[in-house]
């Protein structure tokens, strides 16, 4: 069976500046993959690409069997990309918000019901849904922004920096949809995230980079036992200062 | 594209752009008052007076003097030709035309005499009719009256009231009708200068809005929601760009209405001064005049200027898509709007305040460059039978459209959109 995800020696470069540099690695179904790393170690280039917004200058992926490269089309059909600090459209309600997302990816108006209404439940912002987004907190945007991306059930849900900015409660919650999304509807989850307690607890395996490679690539238990460290903030700093 | 279209249109069409859009309304209706009634006292002298002598006395020759003596310079022809063959020869904009027999009527027989009013059409602006216009005749008549009242102080002479009685001469497009170049711009401008005022708003407004609706996706990162959806980029593009042609549309009919409305209160105010029939025969005479010049638009030369005004919008909102694209947030809006609005307010004060395509080389050159100058003067054209810089400057604005829309696709499917940001600040990659 073919991995939700298959990242073949990914590059890109930003004029002098090489952004990502050869990576690979692979998703199955149902797993959780985080991507660790400092701020400029590569992470939102290498899900911008996946998400096929920036074009890689060689390397590709295969998402659910298509590559990026030559059938970006169908790539965003399978897939679906929650950016950093993402926002909404404010002057929407909740409600409207998931009915026009899921406009986007059904044509069918009985699947773009379905699929607002599971929206609506993966969120849990009950009545708040028929207020307009811009009276909305941090954490009940994110909450609804992070429903959109996954009620489409995505071969491949691709998050950067889920619960930045987030109170702990509302990260927890973050985490459980993810854990859940992935469980019930098989779909493939890539992060990326500065918090380590995030990926431990959430991601089935993970990676740590520096300067747009890998340095390290496993579940968090063999990334622990890879720099013999008691958390994987420990075996972070080890490998990026070691590296 | 109708689900995107739907959403678009709901975030521009909302209270605060009913509300904005209500304000610029009563603004249009006041600017239009202040605008017709600037216009209609405005009859400034400038330094030249034409004179065709057709009389050739020392008193006609008196008349040249005392003008000189005003600080005219006076520029008279003696022959008899027909006057738009003088006025194009002498590249004049008016003249008065002292008759034969002038000074033997007003010294000898002490009769008014007539004398014609000639101008030259050559726009359809009223300020730059208000610039160009020196009034030559009006100001020969005064110095008839003066020179009359000086040689018979002590005569109780009726004639010397109304020595002289002008009939106005209009010149154009080769043709000469006995008419007044002011009556016929103003009959002219209600359509000539309502048009250039309503593309300036639409450009500047939409552009304005589409920039800074594509800026603040960017900001609020629903364009990279957008962008990696399964709907194709063209769609999206499209859609963006029809609701700001809606929002444009909806904004030139306001604005249009706006306008008309205080034009039409104008005339009312002028027909109420006068008797029903005499505004109409007004009427009839200055558009048999506007005929009789051929200065009439036919419906195939409208169908034309409509496309030119579409086409400039699209021109309009695909450069604000591209501008928008490139801003890497919504404070960057106002700064990534002002080539458009320089490009939009150039050409538009321009052809109010003078005539584009009597301009030096290099000025038309620069300012055919523009796509949005060939609206702004399309009317012109077509009235004074400039068919060809009519059709060369929409095949222009055709391929700049076509090239701009194809410059927005690439964008738009480049990294360009967000790489633009790692070139100058590289908190993220």
């Amino acid at each position: 069976m073919n991995p939700a995800l298959d990242v073949r020696e990914l590059a890109k470069s930003y004029g002098q500046k090489q952004a990502v540099n050869g990576v690979s690695f692979q998703i199955p179904a149902g797993q959780i993959f985080g991507l660790m790393g400092m701020n400029g170690a590569g992470k939102t280039t290498i899900l911008r690409m996946l998400a096929t917004l920036l074009k890689p200058d060689s390397g590709d992926a295969l998402i659910d069997g298509n590559s990026i490269v030559k059938n970006p089309e169908k790539v965003r059909a399978c897939i679906s990309y929650l950016p950093d600090e993402a926002g909404a459209y404010r002057s929407m309600t909740g409600k409207n918000y998931l009915k026009f997302i899921a406009g986007l990816y059904f044509r069918d108006e009985a699947e773009q019901k379905d699929c607002a209404a599971l929206g609506e439940e993966i969120c849990g912002l009950g009545e708040a849904l028929e207020r307009k987004i811009n009276t909305y907190s941090r954490g009940m945007t994110r909450k609804l922004v992070l429903a959109r991306t996954v009620m489409t059930k995505p071969k491949l849900a691709i998050l950067d920096e889920p619960t930045s900015g987030l109170d702990v409660l509302n990260s927890l919650d973050i985490r459980k949809t993810i854990r859940n999304c992935a469980n019930e509807y098989g779909t493939a989850f890539l992060l990326s995230s500065h918090h380590m307690q995030e990926v431990s607890t959430t991601a089935d395996r993970g990676a740590i980079m520096k300067d747009g490679v890998f340095l390290a690539e496993g579940t968090p238990q063999e990334l622990l036992d890879m720099y013999q460290a008691k958390t994987l903030e420990e075996a972070f700093e080890k490998a990026v200062r070691s590296a | 594209m109708m689900h995107l279209l739907k959403k678009e249109l709901s975030e521009l069409l909302n209270k605060q752009m009913l509300l904005g859009l209500l304000v610029s309304f009563i603004l249009i209706v006041m600017l239009g008052f202040v605008m017709t009634s600037t216009v209609s006292g405005t009859l400034e002298a400038s330094g030249e007076v034409h004179i065709i002598d057709l009389d050739q006395t020392d008193f006609t020759q008196q008349i040249a003097d005392k003008l000189e003596d005003k600080g005219y310079t006076v520029k008279s022809v003696t022959e008899e030709k027909a006057y738009e063959l003088i006025l194009d020869e002498q590249k004049w904009n008016d003249a008065a035309v002292l008759p034969a027999g002038m000074t033997e009527l007003l010294l000898t027989q002490h009769e008014a005499c007539e004398i014609n009013s000639v101008t030259a059409l050559k726009t359809t602006s009223t300020m730059s009719m208000a610039f160009a216009d020196n009034s030559s005749a009006d100001y020969v008549s005064k110095a008839v009256s003066e020179l009359l009242s000086e040689k018979y102080l002590s005569g109780e002479m009726a004639f010397l009231e109304h020595p002289v009685t002008l009939t106005p001469y209009t010149v154009a497009n080769g043709k000469t009708v006995q008419a007044s170049s002011a009556a016929l711009v103003s009959s002219l401008a209600m359509f000539d200068q309502l048009m250039p005022l309503v593309l300036f708003l639409l450009i500047v407004l939409t552009s304005q809005t589409i920039i800074t609706a594509v800026a603040a996706e960017k900001t609020d990162k629903t364009l990279e929601t957008l962008l990696s959806s399964p709907v194709p980029r063209s769609v999206i593009i499209g859609a963006k760009m029809l609701a700001a042609l809606i929002t444009a549309v909806i904004y030139a009919v306001v604005y249009g209405l706006g306008f008309l409305s205080s034009l039409l209160f104008n005339v009312d105010r002028t027909a109420e001064n006068m008797d029903v029939a005499s505004a109409f025969t007004n009427l009839i005479q200055t558009q048999d005049a506007i005929h009789a010049l051929g200065l009439q638009i036919s419906f195939l030369g409208w169908i034309g200027v409509i496309i030119q005004l579409l086409l400039t919008i699209g021109i309009a909102l695909t450069a604000s898509m591209i501008l928008g694209g490139l801003v890497e947030d919504a404070k960057g809006s106002q700064t990534a709007s002002l080539p458009i609005l320089v490009c939009t307010m150039f050409p538009y004060i321009l052809s109010m305040v003078s005539d584009i395509r009597g301009m030096g080389l290099t000025a038309r050159i620069l300012l055919y460059c523009i796509p949005f100058t060939h609206t702004f003067i399309a009317a012109s054209c077509l009235r004074f039978h400039q068919t060809g810089l009519f059709l060369g400057g929409m095949i222009y604005q055709v391929i700049f459209v076509l090239a701009a829309v194809f410059a927005a696709l690439k964008l738009y499917q480049s990294d360009l959109l967000f790489t633009h940001r790692f070139s100058r600040n590289s908190k993220k990659s």
